[in-house]
């Protein structure tokens, strides 16, 4: 089916390419486009023969080559230059020179509020590379910058449409560390998706990583700032572009190349788990009471029969009431005209079913982007159209993605005006929820199920292990399947009206209207499952709408004042925005009629008495004074100073306003006259920022306590009815009157470099930020009080203090091989190192969410970065039952040795750690002899001490070859979901090598490497509750070099296609191989995103695998033509 | 030309300034009001101090804010799966952390949630009885009128009685505890006060709302306490302590002039049907509600949820709070006399391993049937419990919990939540008359007065013989069938609850007799009541605290020679730790010393031992 997809597909490609106009003939004419005022060659200007259709633009040396008529005229238009026209007049070689337009600064790379040549730029703002950023096939622009800018890490799953973690230069709070998105002008914070975005419009990044260069954004510059702005039309002839593409995507990896395939297998671990677990059983006068075959529990002998010869079993769960009667080991005859669902059960037993398999396979995607763009002298245009659809490789999962920009200006008169705007609907179903990774998922606990059980019963409704033994999991088909109707839907109206005009030379006014409105809707369905061994008895349907609408209103003065000497442009600037919010939740259950048409909450579809409806809303308001200045003497010294002020209604009165200053300096080295002008080194330029960054990134509301209750919290049956309730009220959350902006504070020392006559460049920073770096001003965060002070959500303060230091880089070099085969390689790479500085007096540790089974593997330390592991040090397997005895308290107490409860052979031998102060210096000598939670300790960091990319190219005529290669070097994985495959926690799968890769004794069955401390995992022993505890034996390396992109492309020969100008044919893979020694399913991982009352906490759980979806391996083919 | 410039200069200047300015100058821009919540100045009013009350009240269950399950109002983990009473149940890795507290390695960050879970609950509930007093303060000072007196002394005895109850579960969790009253604000305190002294403290409570409180309940509202709930309470604190003499003065009080009595029948005791709930035994209970508008089933005994029979039962799930073997061996009964096997047959009584499923052969106490499900008898209406209600037999045994099951024709079940059929308005106990008449046997019998005891005991003993379990009926036309088949005598017959010798009776024999023979001693006495006292009120949440009430000597005996025996009965019961010194109390949540430092100096001390 894919197939033909595909093929039909690329017929639509070629009939479109139909369309293109023909090229005109006559005589060649070719010249170089330049500045008047600065000599600077100018890329993108178009040239056009008048009042035809053929065109051409400069390309970044400022050369165009065009044929035309020899009496033709031409004209050369850009935006921010004033047009010329130009006669041929016979002459083969046209220089022109274009004088830049009064009132608007060189577009060259917006950096806020204005633009800069990229050239003047002295903060660490990095603009990416967008060609690589095109190629990839992820919905979200950010997914496509991962790996890509220096500094910049991003996470995210293979979920269709899932959430990208983006962080710049570390993390800087205990929650929210999103970074502030302007979208062509328009603030956008809080949205870790931009999925509303289409990659396909994007025209330039830049990411402001220092305060230097961010401070200008202020109080939401904390986190850092991405301006993205989209593409623009150029005036100039029509230009129309249609790429499509359509490909496969599939797991780069599967569970069932990690989990047991066979039943019987199985039946072996659950075998050599009991007969192993002999030691410690004892009879009444203390005897030890081995496990034998015969004493196996009869659930387990009910399932696999004999277990001299264990066989698949025919049925694995039968309802009493079908069972005729049982064989010496329980297994049933069954009558199974008594099925009736979902009353009487009738499960069959399975040699091996392949979970994965049954969930997870190969998934179609397609993405369609059109776009015309052109322009007069006075106006330009660029309109665009996408339609993206990702299928999930899990099953009954889907992302979908329709949007329509348009970007207009208009010179009327001295008066520029103009809009941006994207109008943009994602609906997506099944996956997985981003906030929701772990086991009650398609891919978390619920793929753990045992190769016995089926997928369906013998009525064909869903199976699960509803067996006594069989665990209590959901059939992750079912889950799929139940939820196909599902749907989240988001609508967004995102852009800006702006109008600007000269007011005297050389002083500008600009003011800009933005928008954010945000319509949000879900409707989920909750399924019976009768097949559970924990079943859910009554269906139920919750529903949510939601609305935000966030406006900003900009108004700027840019004054500019260019000599040959000097030059400089100052800002000043005003901004006030205010962001509402509101969504209503409503559900009932028991619904009368499952049918999506009945899935209404309303009194005759559901239980009424269930129905529910809550809502909730937020209202911010934001005010600010801005103001710049970018002098420089002869493009030699640079310096740069930034101030903004603002007032936040999340503060109390006489904290509200904050004031964040920034400065850099830079020098280029290279004018200098004693620098050698013909040697190495073309451009050297030395850079030095500072500056102030703020975060106000809190709910609102938080300055007053706040008083509430609820029916199930307050609300008490106080008359004893049995069956209403009275209200009660409580306090709900504490409140902080002197709340006030959290200051950040970074130092950037930075150098750019160009080699070898511009083939290469090396752009280096390094940099030390302190988030809370002031007193009174610290990290906003909500330490947890004693529960003495009650369930009210504890105040907000500013608190905290955390540092980032590091560096990056980035190395590109391009050179050439003969004629027309060009070759490239960059490199760039980026490390931190977070540590936390302060909690909160008194406090100098807290932990983080709990997001395992086994409990919160996650402690935020002083000293330590954020997030860290903290658990026992696992230090091998006790190697005989004399080493065990000594550290088991269990059946006899142990006086001086380490005494670890439960120890016995084959489990994990945990560290007892230097715990007890003895000479009362404050700090312990000696050990307690008892393994306990004080022995718990760092264990590991989530946190990379290396991210790289590496992009190699090569083009030769009309083929190119790409590859991009990303690897994430020193970083740890909690694997939790070991608790499960190594732990077999609720009767759960087990990992494939489970048997044979196991400590045992010689006397073990199957034991063939007796005493082996290098066996993976702990000795098979049904009652091992000791070993799973969180330690040092969850943490994996989570190294991982993959190849994240390969791509060949093939400039079609206009021979071969006469009537469009240009098309280009492409082949990419995506993540074909992977090296890593991270056993689990996928090092490349995605946080969960558990939520506290302060926000999103999920740095606090990175690197923690509660069952991630994988990233896919994509193979695409795709087209790209304009005309 | 240059004019027009300046104009324009100034034109344009004006309109951002004016812009500016509009938004600066209007200062009130920058204030937003919280949205979606009360402020404090909304609960200034008798609706909002009443309310604040109620919430009060509420915490003597679970919630949506500590939701599992160390907030139960039954205390089953700390009261019961700790003692010789019960099992945590369903499966080894099914709440690790209830796992962790049986087995007495509460050391661990698993059991150490729970504990969280109940110092949190406990607490929040002195926080709601103290802000209910703040707000009574404030109402009474600032809008005299808006409160009568009489209701003002009502809600402040009310608050004062539950911030003593809240108290005394700390108390008894963890001996020496931090006390909190309405004026305080620091909520580091110290725990520098030895159990007795915080007993004191809560006594002191207690007699200022035997004050303030009412007769009989305010409003007519049943689930409020009365000055004859304060006054019972305190005589349950005094034997808590000890103080024997003083106990009986007040409990004496509370038996002579009070209004409570015992239930006729042991079914009315723990009951869903609502014409029988709050009879005359009830003292203080979690009054749950279910279908009372709340869409999940919370205020339902969702402490609970866990504690009913697994799959195959009509309940569904969790398989949790599995009465031991030890338990129901106590039930048995010496045919000749009609005593408890403890009492007639100390070194024997509990020498039975085999499940006790239906039997007419076994003679056992008819409590056994309220108290525990077990093969092949009737489930109060229900039908008979089967083999396959159990989750994991291998694990936690063979029975099931029964006392908080709702009967079927009740009503008393949830439409509403996760598993509606474990979600019910049954009541939960949390002191009742029968337990009071046993504290005062105890405390006659350390005083001396043995025939008083004797005859309590006694009294006891003859309401639990009025009525057995009986058909019952059940819950549809397949188990009905299932129950006729197995017992004829069914046939048309679904009384639940039957004279004890009813020839409909074919699961067992039930006999209960009194103590005739008069006690010789002091030990024969307290053998005899303590005996008693565990038949009465198994799987209540009670045993736990008592044994250790009973002495560190008693329960260290009474707990290790039950492991000892418990673990050929089941192998998980290997890895538990025998009962030491430190055992006497819990460790407090080390979550919570950490939180209470000042200036790295521990507020909270730690417990012996942990």
């Amino acid at each position: 089916m894919q197939k033909v997809y595909r093929a039909l597909g690329i017929t639509f490609l070629f009939l479109l390419a139909v369309c293109g106009t023909a090229l005109a003939q006559g005589t060649q004419v070719s010249g170089t486009v330049s500045s008047a005022t600065t000599g600077e060659k100018l890329w993108g200007v178009t040239v056009r023969v008048k009042g035809t259709q053929t065109q051409t633009v400069t390309d970044q040396q400022g050369r165009y080559a065009l044929v035309a008529p020899a009496d033709a005229v031409l004209t050369f238009a850009q935006i921010g230059y004033r047009g010329k026209e130009q006669p041929i007049g016979g002459q083969s070689t046209i220089d022109m020179a274009l004088e830049q337009a009064p009132t608007m600064l060189q577009e060259v790379v917006v950096t806020g509020y204005t633009s800069q040549r990229r050239a003047d730029i002295t903060g660490a703002v990095t603009s990416v590379n967008l060609d690589p950023v095109e190629r990839q096939t992820s919905a979200s622009v950010l997914q496509r910058l991962d790996g890509r800018v220096p500094g910049v890490t991003v996470q995210s799953s293979g979920s269709p449409g899932s959430r990208s973690t983006v962080r710049i230069r570390g993390i800087t709070s205990f929650h929210d560390n999103d970074p502030l998105y302007i979208i062509d002008g328009t603030p956008v914070q809080g949205d870790s998706y931009l999925n509303f975005l289409n990659p396909n419009d994007i025209g330039e990044i830049q990411v402001l990583k220092d305060a230097s260069a961010a401070s200008i954004y202020g109080s939401r510059a904390g986190n850092g700032v991405i301006i993205i702005e989209t593409k623009k039309g150029r005036p100039g002839g029509r230009q129309a572009r249609l790429d499509v593409r359509t490909g496969v995507a599939s797991p780069v990896h599967g569970l069932d190349d990690i989990l047991m395939q066979s039943s019987l297998d199985y039946f072996e671990v659950i075998k050599r788990s009991y007969m192993n677990a002999n030691q410690g059983r004892v009879d009444s006068l203390g005897n030890p009471i081995p496990y034998t075959l015969d004493s196996l529990p009869p659930t387990v002998l009910r399932i696999y029969g004999d277990p001299r010869n264990p066989t698949v079993p025919a049925y694995t769960y039968v309802d009493p009431g079908a069972v005729t009667a049982r064989d010496s080991f329980g297994r049933p005859t069954v009558n199974r005209l008594a099925y009736n669902y979902p009353n009487l059960l009738i499960m069959p037993g399975s040699a091996g079913t392949n979970w994965w398999k049954a969930v997870f396979s190969p998934a179609q995607f397609s993405d369609a982007n059109l776009s015309v763009s052109g322009g007069g002298v006075d106006n330009s245009y660029n309109v665009s159209f996408s339609y993206l659809k990702q299928d999930g490789t899990g099953a009954f999962s889907q992302f979908q993605r329709g949007s329509l920009r348009i970007n207009t200006a208009f010179n009327v008169g001295r008066l520029q005006i103009g809009e941006n705007l994207t109008i943009a609907r994602q609906q997506n179903y099944g996956g997985i929820d981003d906030g929701n990774l772990g086991e009650d998922n398609i891919v978390g606990k619920n793929i753990l199920m045992q190769p016995v059980v089926p997928i369906y019963d013998i009525g064909g409704h869903f199976a699960s292990g509803k067996f006594s033994g069989g665990g209590n999991n959901t059939n992750p088909l079912k889950f799929a399947w139940a939820r196909r109707f599902d749907r989240n839907t988001w609508d967004k109206v995102l852009g800006s009206a702006f109008a600007g005009t000269e007011i005297v030379r050389n002083l500008a006014f600009k003011s800009r209207f933005s928008f954010n409105l945000d319509q949000g809707s879900f409707k989920g369905f909750t399924p019976t499952t009768w097949e559970n061994s924990e079943p859910v008895k009554v269906t139920s349907l919750n529903q949510n709408e939601q609305r935000g609408t966030e406006w900003t209103l900009a108004n700027t003065f840019n004054y500019t004042w260019v000599t040959p000497q000097h030059n400089l442009s100052v800002l000043v600037g005003h901004e006030a925005s205010q962001k509402t919010y509101r969504r209503i939740d409503g559900s009932i259950a028991a619904l009368v009629n499952e049918d999506p048409a009945s899935r209404y909450i309303d009194d005759a579809l559901g239980s009424a008495t269930t129905k529910n409806v809550t809502s909730a809303g937020a209202l911010d308001r934001l005010l600010s004074f801005f103001g710049k200045a970018d002098y420089n003497y002869q493009q030699r010294f640079y310096v740069s100073g930034t101030i903004r002020r603002d007032g936040s209604s999340k503060f109390g009165p006489g904290h509200r306003w904050g004031t964040f200053p920034g400065f850099n300096v830079g020098w280029r080295l290279s004018r200098e006259s004693f620098f050698p002008q013909d040697g190495f080194l073309s451009n050297v330029m030395l850079r030095f920022g500072w500056g102030m960054t703020g975060s106000q990134l809190i709910p609102g509301g938080r300055i007053r306590a706040k008083f509430g209750g609820g029916r199930n919290d307050t609300f008490y049956d106080i008359g004893a009815t049995g069956n209403s309730i009275q209200p009660g009220y409580r306090q709900i959350a504490l409140g902080n009157a002197s709340l006030g902006w959290e200051t950040d504070k970074s130092t950037n020392v930075g150098a750019d470099l160009e080699f070898a006559q511009g083939r290469g460049n090396l752009t280096i920073d390094v940099y030390n930020r302190i988030a809370g770096a002031t007193k009174g001003h610290g990290i906003l965060f909500d330490p947890r009080l004693p529960a003495t002070a009650g369930f009210a959500d504890p105040s907000v303060q500013n608190v905290a203090k955390m540092q980032n230091k590091g560096f990056d880089f980035a190395l590109a070099y391009s050179g050439t091989i003969g004629a027309g085969k060009v070759w490239s390689v960059s490199v760039n790479a980026g490390h931190y190192k977070n540590k936390i500085l302060e909690i909160a007096e008194n406090l100098t540790q807290f932990f983080g969410p709990t997001g395992t089974r086994i409990g919160t593997a996650v402690i935020n330390q002083i000293g330590q970065p954020i997030g860290a592991f903290y658990g026992l040090q696992a230090n091998g397997y006790f190697p005989d039952s004399a080493d065990a005895a000594s550290h088991d308290d269990a059946l006899g107490p142990c006086a001086v040795p380490p005494c670890q409860t439960n120890a016995k052979v084959g489990r994990i031998r945990f560290v007892d750690q230097i715990t007890v102060d003895t000479n009362g210096d404050g700090r312990p000598d000696i050990r307690d002899g008892l393994i306990t939670s004080a022995d718990r300790t760092i264990i590991g960091s989530p946190h990379p001490d290396l991210t790289a990319g590496l992009d190699l190219g090569f083009r030769t005529g009309s083929w190119d070859f790409s590859a991009t290669v990303f690897g994430s070097f020193g970083g740890q994985i909690f694997d939790a979901q070991k608790d499960f495959y190594v732990f077999r926690d609720f009767s759960t799968n087990v990992v494939k090598d489970r048997l044979t890769n196991s400590f045992c004794l010689p006397a073990d069955d199957g034991c063939t490497n007796p005493y082996n401390q290098n066996a993976k995992y702990p000795r098979l022993d049904q009652f091992d509750a000791s070993s799973p505890v969180i330690s040092s034996y969850y943490v994996e390396s989570g190294t991982y070099v993959r190849l994240r992109t390969v791509q060949v492309g093939w400039q079609v020969p206009a021979s071969l296609l006469r009537w469009i100008p240009s098309a280009r044919i492409y082949l990419q893979a995506e993540n074909l191989f992977t090296i890593t020694g991270y056993e689990g399913l996928d090092p490349a991982l995605a946080n969960q995103a558990p939520t506290a009352a302060s926000g999103d906490v999920r740095d606090q759980a990175m690197g923690i695998d509660v069952g991630m979806y994988p990233s896919n391996r994509t193979i695409t083919i795709g087209i790209s033509t304009t005309f | 030309m240059k004019t027009l410039l300046r104009s324009r200069l100034v034109l344009g200047t004006a309109f951002v300034a004016l812009l500016g300015g509009i938004t600066y100058a209007c200062s009130n821009f920058l204030d937003t009001p919280a949205q979606g919540t009360l402020d404090e100045s909304a609960l200034q009013t008798k609706t909002g101090v009443e309310g604040s009350l109620i919430a009060a009240y509420r915490m003597l269950d679970c919630n949506a804010f500590v939701g599992a399950w160390g907030c139960a109002a039954s205390n089953w983990v700390f009261g019961d799966i700790t003692s010789d009473d019960s099992y945590k149940g369903s499966e080894a890795t099914d709440q690790p952390g209830a796992t962790q507290v049986e087995l007495y390695t509460w050391n661990t960050g698993q059991a150490g949630d729970y504990f969280d879970q109940k110092w949190a609950t406990s607490y929040e509930g002195v926080v709601r009885a103290n802000a209910t007093l703040r707000l009574l303060r404030g109402v009474m000072a600032s809008k005299p009128g808006e409160i009568s007196p009489v209701d003002s002394a009502g809600i402040e005895g009310e608050a004062l009685f539950l911030r003593a109850h809240y108290h005394f579960e700390a108390w008894r969790m963890w001996g020496k505890i931090p006390y909190y009253y309405e004026g305080d604000t620091d909520y580091k305190k110290e725990n520098n006060m030895s159990p007795d002294s915080v007993a004191k403290l809560i006594i002191a409570d207690l007699d200022r709302a035997i004050a303030a409180l009412p007769l009989i309940p305010r409003n007519g509202e049943v689930g409020r306490v009365t000055q004859w709930t304060a006054k019972a309470y305190k005589g349950r604190v005094l034997v808590y302590t000890g103080q024997y003499a003083a106990a009986l003065v007040v409990l004496n009080d509370v038996i002579t002039n009070g209004p409570y009595g015992l239930e006729t029948s042991f079914d009315h005791v723990w009951t869903g049907f609502q014409a029988l709930k709050n009879g005359p035994e009830t003292i203080f209970a979690y009054e749950a509600s279910a279908n009372d508008g709340e869409p999940s089933g919370w205020n339902a005994n969702w402490g609970e949820t866990l504690n009913f029979p697994h799959s195959g039962s009509p309940f569904g799930c969790c398989g949790f709070h599995q009465p031991s073997q030890n338990l129901v061996n106590a039930y048995a009964v010496d045919g000749a006399t009609g005593l408890p096997k403890v009492f007639t047959d100390p070194p024997g009584w509990n020498a039975r391993d085999s499940t006790w499923v239906a039997s007419v052969s076994d003679t056992v106490d008819p409590r056994l049937d309220w108290t525990v499900g077990r093969d092949f008898v009737p489930y109060k209406d229900w039908g008979l419990h089967q083999s396959d209600w159990i989750r994991t037999p291998a694990y936690g045994g063979r029975y099931s919990p029964k006392k908080n099951a709702q009967e079927n024709a009740s009503g008393s079940q949830s439409q509403v939540g996760w598993n509606k059929a474990q979600l019910n308005s049954v009541h939960i106990h949390l002191f009742r008359y029968a337990d009071l008449l046993l504290l005062k046997a105890e405390a006659e019998v350390e005083v001396g007065s043995i025939p008083i005891a004797q005859g309590i005991v006694n009294q006891i003993r003859a309401r639990a013989g009025v009525t057995a379990q009986g058909c019952g009926g059940a819950y549809n036309a397949t188990t009905q069938a299932a129950l006729e088949a197995a017992y004829p005598g069914c046939v048309g017959d679904a009384r639940l609850a039957v004279p004890i010798n009813d020839a409909s009776i074919q699961w067992a024999t039930y006999k209960v007799s009194a103590y005739t023979t008069a006690w010789p001693d002091q030990a024969t006495a307290r053998l005899a009541v303590r005996t008693e006292r565990r038949l009465e009120l198994g799987m209540e949440g009670q045993r736990f605290f008592d044994l250790r009430r009973w002495g560190e000597a008693y329960a260290t005996t009474d707990i290790n020679n039950y492991l000892t025996r418990e673990k050929t009965r089941r192998g998980y019961k290997v890895a538990q730790l025998p009962f030491a010194s430190k055992n006497m109390f819990y460790p407090i949540p080390p979550t919570e010393i950490d939180l209470s430092k000042v200036g790295g100096q521990d507020r909270l001390h730690q417990n012996p031992g942990w």
